[in-house]
């Protein structure tokens, strides 16, 4: 069970609605509802939107592929024992 | 990474990542690793390890495990075979190992394995975006964590139906 309630996107304001378009695009995948962690982040644009752009910017391509880093953060989530 | 056989090797360099850096940096002074010379024992076993790191010195935790000879090459043998290219590349296992050494806070394996990631040519824009995707996903695992969120993306991909190696 969540600390807090997940608003459904519909409750949040038009810019952070406008994010869970891009986190559509970027999972490629239409979700009913944006993914728990984007409406987490998308609470405080002003936190979120910049530790999204360093997430974005961290994982596109480069020397390593975007597949490469997917496996890279679920080691990292593993050995953190997260769940989520 | 579609297919069950590539996250199974990634495991089995976490697994075996974590299991190497639990002696480097757990008995580094208590056990201290033993010269590479002072046990005769071990000279084909460290030959081959020297050979599989590119002529570099036998990584401490085999000179920590040379005590027991058999046992550190049953460890060698695992770690060889984890570290060797397979569905994943022997650059991506490093990378891997880097990962969750930084997560862990290895001393051993962050130098160990950003020697390994270097060695097999990442530069230091790949070294950087393995340190963005660790610190990034440290940081969403312990918001996800605090807000004790239910996954809810993990049946985005598809089952892999195929049998166990060998089946």
């Amino acid at each position: 069970m969540p600390t807090v309630r997940l608003r459904d996107a519909s409750e949040y304001p038009e810019p952070a609605r406008r994010l869970f378009e891009l986190s559509k695009q970027w999972f490629g995948v239409d979700f009913k509802q944006p993914p728990a962690m984007s409406r987490v982040m998308a609470w405080d644009l002003a936190f979120g939107g910049p530790h999204g752009r360093a997430m974005k910017r961290a994982m596109a391509p480069g020397e390593f592929t975007r597949a490469e880093k997917e496996m890279v953060a679920a080691a990292v989530s593993g050995v953190n024992a997260c769940e989520y | 990474m579609t297919g069950d056989a590539a996250w199974y090797e990634a495991a089995f360099v976490v697994g075996i990542t974590n299991a190497l850096n639990v002696v480097a940096d757990g008995l580094d002074e208590a056990l201290p690793p033993l010269d590479e010379d002072a046990t005769p024992d071990c000279r084909a076993l460290f030959d081959e390890i020297r050979a599989f790191y590119g002529g570099a010195a036998v990584p401490v935790p085999f000179r920590v495990l040379a005590r027991d000879p058999s046992y550190a090459a049953d460890v060698w043998a695992a770690a060889r075979r984890a570290f060797a290219d397979g569905r994943l590349p022997r650059r991506l296992k490093a990378a891997l190992a880097f990962a969750v050494s930084m997560t862990t806070r290895s001393r051993f394996g962050i130098a160990f394995h950003l020697g390994e990631m270097r060695r097999l040519g990442v530069g230091e824009r790949g070294v950087m975006e393995i340190v963005g995707v660790t610190q990034m996903f440290s940081s969403y695992t312990k918001i996800a964590d605090t807000l004790q969120l239910a996954p809810d993306m993990a049946d985005l991909a598809p089952e892999d139906p195929t049998p166990a190696p060998g089946a």
